[in-house]
C-alpha cells in the first residue's frame, strides 16, 4: 500500500438510499476505509458543489462506488463526470448493476408516469395539469430541472463500469471483500462481478429435494411454512436463477429470493431462466394428464411475471421494457 | 467345439416390426445379420398405422428412429425385394438362398429426389396407400421409406402394367442412379441361424360377400382407414369416404371380420381388431368431432395392459356407442349409404343407416408362408401358422429357425416386439462361440487435435442434380459463404454424397486444414452419419461437422428461386455461427461389467436367468421364498398340454446347476446402487449380506391372486377362486353326474379401481371347465362372463368348451350375477333373450378375480428408481416399441410383473429381456449418446430443479470435497443421459450445457438469422 | 407496411417436427420461406432465453415445435416446453410485445402438411401484426 490515501467518491442516482446505508453496515471497518482512504464525495454524508467534481484532474478519484439506475438527465452526466474523474468505477447495488426497482418503471414511460403522479391519483389536486418541464419561465428568469427519461437504464448502459457489486443493497461481505481488494490493490479482472459464482441456493439453509410441484402459492396462502426448499413448497423463490453472497439472508426470514443478485454468470436472461426452470417443474407429476385447460390454469397462478422475474433487473434484461403503443 | 464352430451370422427374413427388432439386438451383440425383405422398404404394416393403441403414439414418429437405426448398423446388411428361397445345412451353419429382385435403380446412388417419379407416365395403385391413390411406376414405397431410394417397377399388379421403358427417367435422374438392365440376382447366405418374422396377411374381406367389400366404394377396410386417418396418407388425414369425397358422418365398425368365423376357417381370434378398432374410432372422433361412431361387436376382447381404461375413454369421454350383436348384411343405397342389418342380444332385428362402413379384419396365413413353411419342414397348427409350444414359443421344430411376430400368432405389436427379441436370445445363445466373428470393428482414425487452433470452416453446397440447384443459386450462395468470417473454403457439388464427392471431402479436408464441416445439402436425419464418416476419415472429430437443409426445408418446398437462394444464405450463415463454436465432442465408453442379476425366481425369472447364463453371461437370481417358480407352483394342468410341473422342474433344476447361475434363494434385494455397466447390489439371506457387482438387472417380480370380499366368499366352503378349484380339481378322481359348477369371470376386474383384465382368467375358467367335463361329461358347467377373452388361438378352447355342452352366459356390468347362500347355491343371472332373471342352482361357485400385483412391487420400483403404472405393475419404457425394457437404461423387467399373462407368453417376453439385457452386456464398454449433458460443477449450486426433470434418471444430487470445500452439486451419468436437453434448458443457474448443443451455439445461430433479417448478414 | 415479410426462426425436435418439415419437402408441399429451423434433439431443449434472444435480435416470430404428447422421443420434454411457452407468453403480454409472435406447436413425423399449414399461418399472422417492434433497437 502506498503512503498516499485513496480518493474514494460515493455517488447516488436513481436509488432509494439504501445502498448509502449498507455501507454504513460494514461496521468498524469503516475506520480502516477512513485510515486508508480520503472520501472526496458523499452527496448523502457531506455537502459538495458539482462543480469541485469538475474541477478535478481527469483520474483524480481513484475510486468511485455508484449507486443507483440512470432515470434523468442529471444522473446520465453524473455517471459521465465522475467516469472522466475515476480511475475505477464501480457499480454499487442492484439499480446500478441491472436497473433495479426503478427500472420497474420501465413498464411505462414518462407520459405515463407523469399520468399517474401528476394527473390521475386520488391524493393530486392539479387542476391546471402542470408537469414538470426541463425549462419553465419564471419572473425570476428561466428556471431549469433534469430531463426525466422515457427509459431507465443500468450504469454500463451509460458508461464504462470496471466492477459491479450486486444486491439490494450489496451484502456487506461482500462490500467488505470489494474494499479489501480496493485497499490491498489486489483487484480481479476488470469486468468482474464482485460475488460469487453460484446461485442463491447455494447458500440457502432450506433442506432441498427434488423439485416437483403441483400448484403456485403467494406466501400469504401457505399455512405453515416447512422447514424445506420454498419453492418446493410452491412459492416462487429466485434463489436458483440468482448469484448469491448474500448468505441468502431473505431465506433465514422465510422470505423467498426476489432475485436482487441478479443473473448467475451463465445466464443471459435472469427471469427467463427462472420461467424455464419454474414451468419445468411446475404440474410435473403427472404431467401427460394436464389437458391445455388445466396446464393454462397452473401457469395463470403466476401473476405479474415481469414484477416477479425482473423485479431488479427489467433494464438489463434481454427485453429492456415494455413496449408502449400509441 | 472349434471343430464345428458356428457361423456369427443370422438371416432374419421379413422386415416388419418383429424383424427389425432381432435385426437391431442381433447387430447390437455382435452379430452380422441379413434383413430380408420382400416389399422395396422395410416397416411392414406398422408403418402403413396412423396412430397405436393404447396411448395414441404416431406409428412412423416412434417406427421410424428403429427404421433409421437399421439402415445405419454397421452390422446390419438390408436385402429389400428379396424372398427366402430355401435353407439348407443345419443349426449352427446354414446356408439361405435368396432371391432378389431387380430394382433398377442404384440404392447408393439415389439420392431420393424423386425426378424419376415426376416423369414417369405409367400409374399403377399404390400398394402401401392400400389402392386408395395411384403411384408411379417409378416410385418409392413410402414417403419415409428405408432404403430411403425410388424403384422401378417393370412387372406391374394384375390390371396394371408396370415400366414401359419409355427412358425418360434415365434422362431425368441427374445423379444416374437407373439402370434399366439391372438383373435379379441368386444370392447365397451363410448363416448360423434363422430367424422367421415373415407376418401375416391382412384378411381379405371381399370373400365375405354379406358386406359387400369391393362392391360397395363405402365399405372399406380398417387398414384403408389408418391410411385415411393417417397425416400422410391419401386424403392428408382427412376423413373421406372413397366413393364419393364426402366427409361421412356416421361411420359402423364391424369387427371380427375374417376372426373367429368357422365358415371360412378361420376360427382364432386376431387378438389386435377390438382394440384398433377403439383407436380408430376416437381418432376420427379427435379429427372431426361431429363423428358418430359405433361399434359393431360380439366381444370387446381388452385383454392387455391398460386396454380396458382405454375402451371405458373410448365410450364415456369420446361417445363411442358400442352394440354387442351380430351383423346378417349390408346394402348399398343409391346414394352410397350403407344399410346393416343386425341382430342385437335381446335376439331383435334392427336396421341402421351408415355414410361408410369400416371392416375390422383380421389377419390371416397366406398360402405363400405356409408353403415357406412345408419348405422348411416345419410343423404347422390347425391354422396354417407355424407350430409353436408354450415351453419355448419361438422355437421351430427345426433347431436353428425361430420365429417372431404374427407370423407365428395373429398379435399385436407388443408380443411381436418381445418375441423378436426372445427369438434373438435363442440365437445369441445358439451362436455364443461365433459372436463378434464377422462383424468387422468399427475403423479408428488418428483424431487432429484442433483445441489451440481458430476456426477454419469448409463449406460444401449440394447442387442434388437439379433437386436443389434449380432454385437455389448456388453458385451465388457459395460466394456470399466465401464472404463469412472464418469461412476459409467453399465450394459445391453436384452430388455431394457420392463416393467421389467424398473422397475428394476427405482430401480437401487435410489439403486446407480445415477444423470445421458444413455440409449444405439435404436432411441430416439421413445423411449426417455419412458426412461424419468422411470427417473421422480426414482425422477430424466428426462432430465438428454441422448441416444445412437446404433441399427439404427450402428448396423442395418453395417456389421463388430468389426468396429460396436468399434463405439458403441465411441457413448458411447461420451455420457457420454456430460451426465456429463447435467443439470436438469425446466418444465416451462406459464400462460394463459382463454380468446381470435377475430379481424373483419364478418362470419369467428363471427363463431369463437361464437364458443369460446359456449366452454366457454370470447370472444371479435372486428369489424371496424357499422354492424356486412362484405362481407356478399353484398351477396343477394347462389345457394346451404343458406338464406345467415337469417344466417347473426341469427349470429349476437347470437353474440349480447351471455353471453360469449363482442362486440366492430365501433372498432379498436389500440395496442397489449404480447405473448401467456397473450396479452394486447388496443381496440379504439369512440376516446375512452379501455384496455384488453386476451390469444389468431383469425385475421379474410375479403376481399375485386377488382375494375378493364379494359374491359370498369366504362365507361358505363352497365359494372359491380360481386356483383352488384347481387344487381341488386336480386331487378329485371323479365327479358326481348333474354336479354343477357355475364359474363368475371378472369378479372385481375391469371396473372400478381394478380396471384391467387379468387376461388369462377366461382361459382358467375354460381349462377347468374342461377338466370339469372331462372327470364327468354329464358334470354341469355354467360360465358366467362379460367378455371371452380367448384371444388368438385360444379361441379354439372356447369352441370345444361350448362342443362339450359347457353353458355360457353374458352379463353387463350393470346386471352382475347374484348369489345366495342355502343349500345349494343359487346363482341368479339376467337373460337377455328370455328378458329374465334365471337361477342356477349350483354345488360349487369358482370366482375369477384376476391377479394382483405382487406386494413388493412399490419397494423395488423405488430401489430401482423405476416407475409403476396406477395398477401397481411395472411400466415399460415404450407400451409398442420398448415393451421389456425400462426408461433407465439397464434395467428390464419379464413376465407377470408387467402385467398379467401366459406361461408361454411370460417365457418369451423373459426370453426378450436376457436379449436387451444382452445387448449392453455383450461388450466390455457401453457408447454413451455424443448429445449428452454436462454439469458445470463450478457453476451449479445444487438447487437441484434439474433431477426430477430426466426422464432418464440420468441426474443426482452428489457431495464431494474440491480443494477442501464441502460441494454439493448435481451430476450426470454419461450412461444414462440420452440427450434430450430438457434439464440443459430447464437448469436456473445455466450450469448444465449439452455438448453440439450448446446455449452459445444456438444462441449464435439465432443471433445471424437477426442479422440477416435486418439485412446486415451480408 | 404492405410488403412486409416476417423473420421466423423454427425450433424443431429432431425426431418428430424436423421430420414432419422434412415430409413436407418430401411431399413438395409450399409454404412461405420466412421460415428457417434450428434442428434440436427434443423440443425440451428449447429456453425461454432462446425465444426472448430472438425477439431482441429483431426476429417477427418464433415457432417451436415439438412431438404430440405422449410422442416425444425423450417421453416428456415436451409437456415442459407446453408449459414454458405458456408462460413466456404472458410475459411478453406484460411487456406489451404480442405474444402470438410466439407459438408452440405438436408436429408430429408424418405432419407434412401441418407443418407447412402451421408456417403458412404464422407468416400470415405475422404479417398483420406487422414487424417486430424491438426491431427498431437493433438498427
Ligand atoms: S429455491 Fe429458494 S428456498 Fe429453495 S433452495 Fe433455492 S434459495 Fe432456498
Ligand atoms: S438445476 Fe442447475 S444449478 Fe440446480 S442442481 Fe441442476 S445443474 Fe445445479
Ligand atoms: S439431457 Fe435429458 S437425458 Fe440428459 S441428463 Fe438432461 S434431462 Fe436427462
Ligand atoms: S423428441 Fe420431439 S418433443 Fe421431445
Amino acid at each position: 500500500m502506498s503512503e498516499e490515501k485513496l480518493k474514494f467518491a460515493f455517488y447516488w442516482a436513481a436509488s432509494c438510499g439504501g445502498c448509502e446505508i449498507a455501507v454504513l453496515d460494514i461496521d468498524e471497518v469503516i475506520l480502516d476505509v477512513a485510515a486508508a482512504a480520503d472520501i472526496l464525495l458523499w452527496p448523502v454524508a457531506m455537502d459538495f458543489k458539482y462543480k469541485d467534481v469538475e474541477a478535478m484532474d481527469d483520474g483524480h478519484i481513484d475510486v468511485c462506488f455508484f449507486n443507483g439506475a440512470i432515470r434523468n438527465s442529471e444522473q446520465e452526466e453524473l455517471a459521465h463526470l465522475l467516469r472522466k474523474k475515476s480511475k475505477v468505477m464501480v457499480a454499487f447495488g442492484s439499480c446500478a448493476v441491472t436497473g433495479g426497482i426503478p427500472g420497474l418503471a420501465n413498464l411505462s414511460d414518462k407520459k405515463g408516469i407523469f399520468e399517474t403522479v401528476y394527473h390521475d391519483n386520488a391524493s393530486i389536486e392539479n387542476p391546471e395539469g402542470i408537469v414538470p418541464e426541463p425549462s419553465s419561465q419564471v419572473k425570476e428568469g428561466e428556471l431549469t430541472i433534469p430531463e426525466f427519461y422515457d427509459t431507465v437504464r443500468t450504469l454500463d448502459q451509460t458508461i464504462e463500469v470496471d466492477y459491479y457489486l450486486p444486491g439490494c443493497p450489496p451484502p456487506t461481505s461482500l462490500i467488505l471483500t470489494a474494499v479489501t481488494a480496493i485497499i490491498k490493490g489486489e483487484l480481479p479482472p476488470k469486468g468482474s462481478i464482485i460475488a460469487p459464482n453460484k446461485s442463491v441456493c447455494d447458500e440457502c439453509r432450506f433442506e432441498k429435494s427434488d423439485k416437483r410441484i403441483t400448484e403456485i402459492k403467494r406466501v400469504y396462502e401457505v399455512e405453515k411454512l416447512e422447514d424445506k426448499c420454498l419453492l418446493e413448497q410452491g412459492i416462487i423463490c429466485l434463489g436458483p436463477a440468482t448469484r448469491g453472497g448474500c448468505d441468502a439472508q431473505c431465506l433465514k426470514a422465510n422470505m423467498p429470493c426476489t432475485g436482487c443478485g441478479g443473473p448467475t454468470p451463465n445466464s443471459l436472461d435472469q427471469g427467463g431462466k427462472m420461467i424455464s426452470a419454474l414451468a419445468s417443474i411446475l404440474g410435473l407429476d403427472d404431467e401427460e394428464k394436464y389437458n391445455d385447460e388445466q396446464v393454462d390454469a397452473l401457469i395463470d397462478k403466476v401473476v405479474d411475471p415481469v414484477g416477479t422475474f425482473y423485479k431488479y433487473g427489467l433494464p438489463s434484461a434481454l427485453i429492456k421494457r415494455k413496449v408502449m403503443k400509441e | 467345439m472349434s471343430a464345428n464352430k458356428t457361423i456369427g451370422a443370422v438371416a432374419v427374413i421379413g422386415g416388419g416390426i418383429a424383424g427389425v427388432q432381432s435385426a437391431l439386438d442381433l447387430g447390437d451383440m455382435g452379430f452380422k445379420v441379413y434383413l430380408i425383405e420382400k416389399a422395396p422398404a422395410i416397416g411392414g404394416i406398422m408403418a402403413m398405422l396412423d396412430k397405436t393403441f393404447p396411448t395414441n403414439d404416431c406409428s412412423m414418429c416412434i417406427l421410424s428412429p428403429k427404421l433409421v437405426d437399421c439402415s445405419r448398423h454397421q452390422n446390419i446388411e438390408i436385402l429389400t425385394l428379396a424372398e427366402m428361397k430355401g435353407v439348407e445345412g443345419e443349426a449352427g451353419n446354414f446356408t439361405v438362398k435368396v432371391h432378389q429382385k431387380a430394382r433398377f435403380i442404384d440404392i447408393d446412388i439415389c439420392t431420393s429426389c424423386g425426378d424419376c417419379e415426376a416423369v414417369c407416365p405409367i400409374k399403377l395403385p399404390s400398394e402401401f396407400e392400400q389402392g386408395l391413390v395411384m403411384r408411379k411406376a417409378a416410385y418409392k414405397y413410402y414417403a419415409q421409406a428405408i432404403p430411403n431410394a425410388y424403384l422401378i417397377d417393370k412387372e406391374g399388379v394384375p390390371g396394371y402394367r408396370g415400366c414401359i421403358d419409355c427412358d425418360a427417367c434415365t434422362k431425368a435422374c441427374k445423379a444416374g442412379a437407373i439402370d434399366h438392365s439391372q438383373k435379379a440376382r441368386d444370392i447365397e447366405l451363410n448363416v448360423g441361424a434363422v430367424i422367421l418374422a415373415l407376418g401375416t396377411h391382412p384378411f381379405d374381406p371381399s370373400i365375405k360377400k354379406e358386406f359387400g367389400y369391393g362392391r360397395f366404394k363405402n365399405v372399406i377396410t380398417s387398414l384403408e382407414f389408418e391410411r385415411i386417418l393417417s397425416a400422410s396418407g391419401p386424403f392428408e388425414g382427412e376423413i373421406l369416404r372413397p366413393g364419393d369425397m364426402e366427409h361421412p358422418k356416421k361411420i359402423a365398425w364391424v369387427q371380427c371380420v375374417g376372426s373367429r368365423d368357422r365358415n371360412i376357417d378361420q376360427e382364432f381370434c386376431s387378438s389386435m381388431c377390438c382394440m384398433y378398432t377403439a383407436k380408430e374410432a376416437v381418432i376420427a372422433k379427435e379429427h372431426e368431432s361431429d363423428i358418430e361412431p359405433t361399434v359393431f361387436f360380439i366381444d370387446v376382447r381388452s385383454f392387455g395392459k391398460d386396454f380396458d381404461r382405454y375402451i371405458e375413454r373410448a365410450k364415456t369421454e369420446h361417445g363411442i356407442r358400442y352394440v354387442r350383436s351380430r351383423i346378417s348384411e349390408i346394402y348399398e343405397k343409391d346414394c352410397g349409404d350403407l344399410q346393416l342389418r343386425y341382430e342385437d342380444m335381446e335376439g331383435d332385428l334392427h336396421e341402421e343407416t351408415y355414410d361408410m362402413v369400416v371392416l375390422s379384419i383380421g389377419l390371416c396365413m397366406t398360402k405363400d408362408r405356409s408353403k415357406i413353411l412345408s419348405d422348411l419342414g416345419l410343423e404347422v397348427n390347425d391354422f396354417g401358422f407355424a407350430y409353436s409350444h408354450q415351453k419355448d414359443p419361438v422355437a421351430l421344430v427345426r433347431p436353428g429357425i425361430f420365429m417372431a411376430g404374427s407370423f407365428m400368432e395373429p398379435q399385436a405389436i407388443p408380443e411381436s416386439v418381445m418375441q423378436a427379441s426372445a427369438a434373438s436370445a435363442q440365437v445369441a445363445s445358439l451362436l455364443k462361440d461365433s459372436k463378434g466373428s464377422l462383424v468387422e470393428p468399427r475403423p479408428e482414425y488418428p483424431e487432429r487435435d484442433v483445441s489451440s487452433e481458430e476456426a477454419r470452416i469448409g463449406v460444401f453446397l449440394c447442387h442434388c442434380g437439379i433437386n436443389i440447384g434449380s432454385k437455389v443459386d448456388i453458385p451465388s450462395v457459395v460466394e456470399y459463404t466465401k464472404g463469412l468470417d472464418n469461412v476459409v473454403y467453399a465450394t459445391e457439388n453436384l452430388y455431394t454424397c457420392s463416393e467421389d464427392t467424398q473422397k475428394k471431402l476427405v482430401d480437401i479436408i487435410q489439403e486446407e486444414k480445415l477444423n470445421r464441416v458444413i455440409v449444405a445439402a439435404c436432411t441430416p436425419r439421413t445423411h449426417e452419419p455419412h458426412f461424419k464418416k468422411s470427417l473421422a476419415e480426414a482425422g477430424l472429430n466428426p462432430h465438428l461437422l454441422e448441416m444445412t437443409n437446404i433441399r427439404e426445408h427450402c428448396s423442395w418446398v418453395h417456389s421463388d428461386g430468389a426468396l429460396a437462394t436468399e434463405k439458403a444464405k441465411e441457413l448458411v450463415s447461420m451455420t457457420v455461427a454456430k460451426s465456429r463454436l463447435l467443439e470436438p465432442i469425446p466418444a465416451l465408453k462406459i464400462d460394463v461389467d459382463q454380468t446381470a442379476m435377475v430379481i424373483g425366481g419364478g418362470v419369467a425369472g428363471m427363463t431369463a436367468a437361464l437364458s443369460l447364463a446359456d449366452q454366457g453371461f454370470k447370472t444371479l437370481l435372486v428369489e424371496r421364498e424357499a422354492r424356486l417358480g412362484g405362481a407356478l407352483n399353484s398351477i396343477h394342468y394347462t389345457v394346451e398340454g404343458i406338464e406345467v410341473q415337469e417344466l417347473l422342474k426341469d427349470l429349476s433344476s437347470r437353474a440349480e446347476e447351471h455353471e453360469n447361475i449363482d442362486l440366492h434363494i430365501r433372498s432379498n434385494v436389500s440395496n442397489i446402487t449404480g447405473y448401467v455397466g456397473n450396479y452394486t447390489v447388496n443381496i440379504m439371506k439369512d440376516g446375512k449380506e452379501s455384496e455384488h457387482t453386476i451390469g444389468a438387472i431383469i425385475v421379474a417380480s410375479g403376481i399375485k391372486e386377488h382375494i375378493p370380499t364379494s359374491h359370498g366368499y369366504g362365507k361358505d366352503e363352497r365359494i372359491v377362486t380360481q386356483l383352488r378349484i384347481e387344487d381341488e380339481l386336480s386331487e378329485t378322481s371323479s365327479l358326481t353326474e348333474g354336479e354343477t359348477f357355475v364359474f363368475i369371470q371378472c369378479v372385481e376386474s375391469r371396473e372400478g379401481l381394478r380396471n384391467y383384465c387379468s387376461r388369462t382368467c377366461c382361459m382358467g375358467a375354460l381349462k377347468n371347465a374342461l377338466k370339469i367335463k372331462e372327470l364327468n361329461p354329464r358334470a354341469e358347467v355354467y360360465i358366467i362372463y362379460r367378455d371371452l377373452m380367448t384371444y388368438g388361438f385360444w379361441e379354439r378352447y372356447y369352441k370345444q368348451a361350448r362342443e362339450k355342452g359347457v353353458v355360457f352366459m353374458q352379463y353387463d356390468i350393470d346386471r352382475k350375477p347374484d348369489v345366495e347362500i342355502g343349500e345349494k347355491l343359487t346363482v341368479k343371472v339376467w337373460e337377455p333373450m328370455l328378458q329374465e332373471e334365471i337361477e342356477i342352482s349350483a354345488d360349487h361357485l369358482v370366482l375369477s378375480t384376476g391377479m394382483d400385483p405382487a406386494d413388493g412391487n412399490p419397494e423395488l420400483a423405488k430401489q430401482l428408481k423405476v416407475p409403476l403404472n396406477q395398477d401397481g405393475y411395472f411400466l415399460e419404457a415404450h407400451v409398442k416399441l420398448k415393451p421389456v425394457d425400462f426408461s433407465t437404461r439397464g434395467v428390464f423387467l419379464a413376465g407377470s410383473c408387467h402385467a398379467p399373462k401366459f406361461i408361454g407368453e411370460s417365457i418369451y417376453q423373459a426370453q426378450a429381456a436376457a436379449a436387451r439385457a444382452a445387448t449392453i452386456l455383450s461388450s466390455p464398454t457401453l457408447e454413451a449418446e455424443p448429445n449428452i449433458a454436462v454439469v458445470d460443477v463450478d457453476m451449479c449450486s445444487g438447487c437441484r430443479t434439474c433431477i426430477s426433470l430426466c426422464p432418464y434418471n440420468a441426474i443426482e444430487s452428489v457431495t464431494e470435497v474440491i480443494e477442501g470445500v464441502e460441494v454439493t452439486h448435481a451430476d450426470i451419468n454419461e450412461g444414462l443421459c440420452q440427450g434430450c436437453g430438457t434439464c440443459v434448458a430447464a437448469c436456473p443457474s445455466g450450469a448444465i450445457h449439452q455438448r453440439g448443443f450448446r446455449d452459445d451455439q444456438i444462441l449464435a445461430m439465432i443471433k445471424a438469422l437477426g442479422a440477416c433479417s435486418l439485412g446486415g448478414g451480408s | 407496411m404492405p410488403d412486409f415479410e416476417p423473420s421466423v426462426v423454427a425450433f424443431l425436435c429432431n425426431w418428430c417436427s424436423y421430420a414432419g418439415a422434412d415430409l413436407a419437402g418430401t411431399s413438395r408441399l409450399k409454404y412461405p420461406p420466412n421460415v428457417r429451423s434450428i434442428r434440436v434433439m427434443c423440443s425440451g431443449r428449447v429456453d425461454p432465453v432462446f425465444v426472448l434472444d430472438a425477439l431482441k435480435e429483431g426476429i417477427d416470430g418464433i415457432l417451436v415445435a415439438g412431438c404430440h404428447p405422449g410422442d416425444c422421443h425423450y417421453q416428456s420434454g415436451n409437456y415442459k416446453t407446453n408449459r414454458k411457452i405458456k408462460l413466456i407468453k404472458k410475459l411478453l403480454d406484460e411487456l406489451g410485445i404480442e405474444s402470438d409472435r410466439v407459438r408452440f406447436e405438436y408436429i408430429s413425423a408424418s405432419e407434412g402438411q401441418k407443418f407447412a399449414d402451421t408456417v403458412t399461418e404464422f407468416v400470415f399472422r405475422l404479417k398483420e401484426l406487422g414487424p417486430n417492434p424491438l426491431k427498431e433497437e437493433c438498427q
